[in-house]
């Protein structure tokens, strides 16, 4: 019972950082690839990308987590180790109906990363729980 | 009143494209609210349209700016300097409490430290996300719509004409012809393992496209095309372009992406009356997928010691979906950071297979050889060294490496090795990286790199594995760096299928003349030669190189045009590793034919060294040689002009080459010049006086007894040639050469009378044969020349 589309995914992914380091450029297929694969959330992640949304926050205990800068300005953490995101379309479309792979944040994060234009900025220890925990100011 | 209260119901995100077309389909149909958090600009529209409803708005406004809301703060204060105006106008109108409000969320909302194109009340009409200026969403944006208008069009002509639709354009280049094995669904698309149909009379195009080994394809529809064709196991569908394949790696399907264009073309079960997209729901679900199972790419923020920890980890995570089975070498030996095992599998075509010897570094071995030579001066044996495997590989994207494998027992088993991998597919395991090779270090390796270059099929991309049809991309210059592999006998692997790889690049042979006149001065060539001359060292074969005078039919055929000199001189240098049948043709006297691959140029030279393979293709009848079978191979020595044809001496004339002398002996060489007797028997030297009958003598080597044995002599004459002035040429003459000088046709008498110089002196010699051993230029030209017999 094996599914497919993951890697299908992290072949794109792993395309686009390709192509990025090689041109710092994404070719047109690659664009038309993600919208084919992600569909509606791809338009919306690249948005956040032109915008660059994706931070990585990291403390000085090593503990690293995505923040990402929503269409309304809402901050949404997500985590490195696996796919998450506090965000209503991801709880809906990924968890519940299981009619995504990601949501539009998770995405921009994975094509922040491909193209290496994540914000990085540093939080004390004390913060980064409060972040991860989901009870710090964002 | 807008019902958005994100923190109670389950608001949906929805595309926030203006024209909502048959591919946002994917959303629920049961959501209709948009999700104010998504987008500003709908707040815009939302909260402040260009209305009068100012009551509405700042309640609206407070509302929304108890979130942290860029969008509120902006609507917030674009409608505080409206609100002012309000009072002043209609002050009494409005409460207190909510102009207090309204101030408070102004002064609540933080503001946020980026700059974001602020909203302007006019955008909100248009309903319309504006992007960043050439950034990725325009881009993208603008693509989305060129291919919405092209299905929809697309789709209109296929409805309109699907009579014609049947037969029509399947010979147009890049229809996709599958036929469905299977259908699931993963994540609302509908994922489709298909086997590519060749459609009639178009095999030749597709030829780079799709291999035959790999018929298989995995094709992705998302929910409208799926819903709109419905495919199920036994359907022949059509993909017309532009479809996208994506080769994922360790995946041997292509992934077929971009399926909008498609079409059904047969159906396996009868079509039912009512038609209803029922068979929707009959592919199988594939359940969701494991969320901790990451994409790569999160834990490239760590340090570089951490990094390789975390990618051990990752690749546990992984193991599930992905087979440690790679198409790229670069990818493979660079993820490992560090020189040490490859631990994943990688395809590669085997370019060449040749053998190179092994030093004999060690201390037992040297002591052995000591030994030997104390005891007794028996020749070593011929291949005195061991032999080493070595393959050279090239991977789908173009990079070379060189594989050392095992020892070989025996140097003739590197042509059954050769025979079964050169051309072919193989999949390389447990390698061990030895060390990144620049050319500037190992030119000659990189020049049999550039004699492959560029290869031979269109190669994968790595930032691309997306290849558009029809897409021929450069393949741009030779690489400049590759890699050493070591690895042993199981580490090659042949793949399934017994055709030769699209991007084998077969050693053409040449003819020497073009070799020889061709433009490039440096470089391998490739080609199949007599072999009319060796000059093996005496001593072991494996430590000094042995030269060789080539010649074929192309040199010995005369063109005025463009003369050519009809021999050619080869080394073999003692890096270029000669099997046991090859040093048995060489030590023989008959000429033979031998095929050389590989060989290189250099400055005008030709050589064999490392890389080079030489086989001995046939020989002379009557020689017990063995030859290798070549199902194009013709005895040239039957063809050659016999005598071969030989340049005269001249000027010019460089050593190692053979040449035709006609001279007058002007001088004799008096110290060299001496008889001996030999036996008539075996025509050894070996003769001892014999014991009874001191006339007589005795012949160790085949114990027999001689009345009158053979006299053999020895001279060195110096003659002058009309066609070189002011050269000294030194000549050692054959025996019957002698015998003819000195006007004896045998030499009787058993005790050799001496000769006089004078009587030899003005004679005429030649035409001769000679090789030419020696040239020395200064202080006046002398060459040194050895009479030879072909």
């Amino acid at each position: 019972m094996r599914s497919f589309l993951p890697a299908v995914a992290e072949q794109l992914f792993r395309d686009i950082q390709r192509a990025y380091q090689e041109s710092t450029q994404i070719p047109d297929d690659l664009l038309i690839a993600l919208k084919f694969v992600f569909g509606s959330c791809a338009l919306q992640a690249l948005d956040l990308v032109d915008q660059r949304s994706v931070t990585c926050l990291s403390s000085p205990s090593g503990r690293q987590a995505f923040q990402v800068i929503g269409g309304s300005g809402r901050l949404y953490t997500c985590f490195l180790s696996c796919h998450y995101c506090p965000c209503p379309a991801f709880a809906y479309t990924v968890l519940r109906r299981n009619q995504g792979l990601l949501c539009k944040h998770i995405l921009a994060v994975y094509l922040c990363q491909a193209m290496a234009v994540t914000q990085q900025e540093s939080i004390p220890d004390q913060q980064m729980s409060a972040v991860l925990s989901g009870t710090g100011a964002p | 009143m807008l019902t958005t209260d994100k923190d109670d119901l389950p608001v949906i995100e929805t595309d926030s494209d203006p024209d909502q077309s048959e591919e946002d389909a994917d959303d629920d149909s049961g959501q209709q609210i948009s999700d104010c958090g998504s987008d500003s600009a709908d707040e815009n529209t939302d909260i402040c349209p260009p209305s009068s409803e100012h009551m509405k708005e700042l309640e609206i406004s407070g509302y929304v700016s108890d979130g942290d809301d860029i969008g509120g703060t902006l609507t917030s204060s674009k409608l505080d300097s409206e609100v002012f105006p309000l009072q002043t106008s209609e002050g009494t109108k409005r409460s207190v409490r909510d102009w207090l409000r309204s101030a408070q969320a102004m002064l609540q909302t933080p503001q946020k430290p980026f700059d974001r194109q602020s909203k302007t009340p006019e955008d909100s009409s248009k309903k319309k996300r504006k992007f960043k200026r050439g950034g990725l969403a325009e881009r993208l944006n603008r693509l989305q719509c060129r291919q919405r208008s092209a299905i929809s069009f697309w789709r209109h002509k296929s409805i309109c004409d699907t009579s014609a639709a049947t037969t029509a354009a399947v010979d147009r280049p890049g229809v996709l012809v599958l036929e469905v094995l299977e259908v699931h669904e993963e994540c609302n698309m509908q994922l489709a393992h298909c086997e590519h149909r060749q459609p009639p009379g178009d095999g030749h195009q597709h030829r780079i496209a799709v291999s035959e080994e790999t018929t298989r394809m995995l094709a992705l529809f998302n929910r409208e095309t799926a819903a709109q064709m419905m495919p199920k196991p036994r359907d022949v569908i059509r993909i017309y372009p532009p479809w996208q394949s994506l080769s994922i790696e360790g995946f041997s399907c292509p992934v077929i992406l971009n399926t909008h264009f498609s079409q059904k073309v047969s159906s396996a079960s009868k079509p039912d009356g009512s038609s209803l997209p029922k068979t929707w729901l009959s592919a199988e679900r594939r359940g969701p997928y494991f969320l901790a199972q990451i994409f790569g790419l999160l834990d490239q923020n760590k340090a570089k010691g951490e990094s390789s920890a975390k990618q051990v980890a990752a690749l546990d995570v992984l193991s599930g979906f992905r087979t440690r089975h790679c198409l790229s070498l670069l990818e493979a030996i660079e993820g490992l950071g560090q020189a040490g095992f490859v631990d994943q599998d990688v395809d590669v075509v085997v370019q060449r297979v040749y053998s190179i010897p092994m030093a004999e570094c060690s201390p037992v071995s040297f002591l052995k050889h000591r030994a030997s030579l104390r005891s007794s001066p028996a020749p070593p044996p011929a291949e005195k060294g061991k032999t080493r495997l070595c393959a050279l590989v090239q991977d789908g994207f173009g990079m070379f490496s060189v594989l050392q494998l095992q020892p070989l027992s025996s140097s003739d088993e590197l042509h059954q090795y050769c025979q079964t991998w050169q051309g072919r597919t193989c999949v390389l395991r447990g390698i061990k990286v030895v060390q990144r090779v620049t050319r500037e270090r190992h030119s000659r390796l990189f020049g049999l790199i550039d004699s492959l270059w560029p290869p031979a099929t269109s190669l994968k991309d790595h930032g691309n594995s997306l290849s558009m049809l029809n897409e021929s991309r450069a393949a741009g210059p030779p690489p400049s760096f590759c890699y050493l592999l070591s690895g042993q006998q199981s580490s090659v692997e042949l793949a399934e299928g017994q055709t030769v790889s699209p991007l084998y690049r077969h050693p053409a042979n040449q003819t020497l003349r073009d070799v020889l006149q061709s433009e490039t001065k440096s470089g391998r060539c490739s080609f199949i030669a007599t072999v009319l001359y060796k000059r093996m060292p005496s001593t072991d074969v494996g430590q000094r190189e042995v030269w060789l005078v080539l010649t074929d039919s192309s040199l010995q055929e005369e063109q005025p045009e463009r003369p050519c000199r009809p021999t050619v001189a080869l080394c073999v240098s003692t890096s270029c590793v000669l099997t046991s049948s090859v040093l048995e043709a060489l030590n023989s006297p008959a000429a033979c034919d031998m095929s050389f691959t590989d060989a290189i140029r250099e400055h005008g030279v030709l050589l064999c060294a490392e890389q080079s393979v030489i086989k001995v293709l046939s020989v002379q009848p009557g020689s017990s040689v063995e030859t290798t079978a070549r199902q194009d191979s013709l005895s040239q020595v039957k063809t050659l002009p016999q005598p071969p044809r030989l340049d005269s001496l001249s000027v010019e004339t460089t050593p190692n080459s053979l040449c035709t002398l006609t001279g007058v002996i002007v001088g004799v060489d008096e110290n060299t010049a001496y008889s001996w007797p030999a036996c008539n028997l075996c025509g050894s030297d070996n003769l001892e006086v014999s014991a009874e009958k001191p006339q007589n003598f005795h012949c160790v080597s085949c114990k027999s007894m001689l009345d009158k044995p053979d006299t053999k002599v020895q001279l060195e004459v110096f003659l002058s040639s009309s066609s070189l002035s002011n050269c000294t040429l030194k000549v050692k003459l054959q025996q019957r050469t002698i015998m003819s000088i000195l006007n004896t046709p045998t030499l009787e008498s058993p005790e050799l009378q001496g000769y006089d110089v004078e009587s030899v002196l003005g004679k005429a010699v030649g035409p001769i044969a000679v090789y030419v051993r020696v040239v020395t230029r200064k202080p006046a030209l002398w060459m040194g020349l050895e009479e030879i017999c072909l």
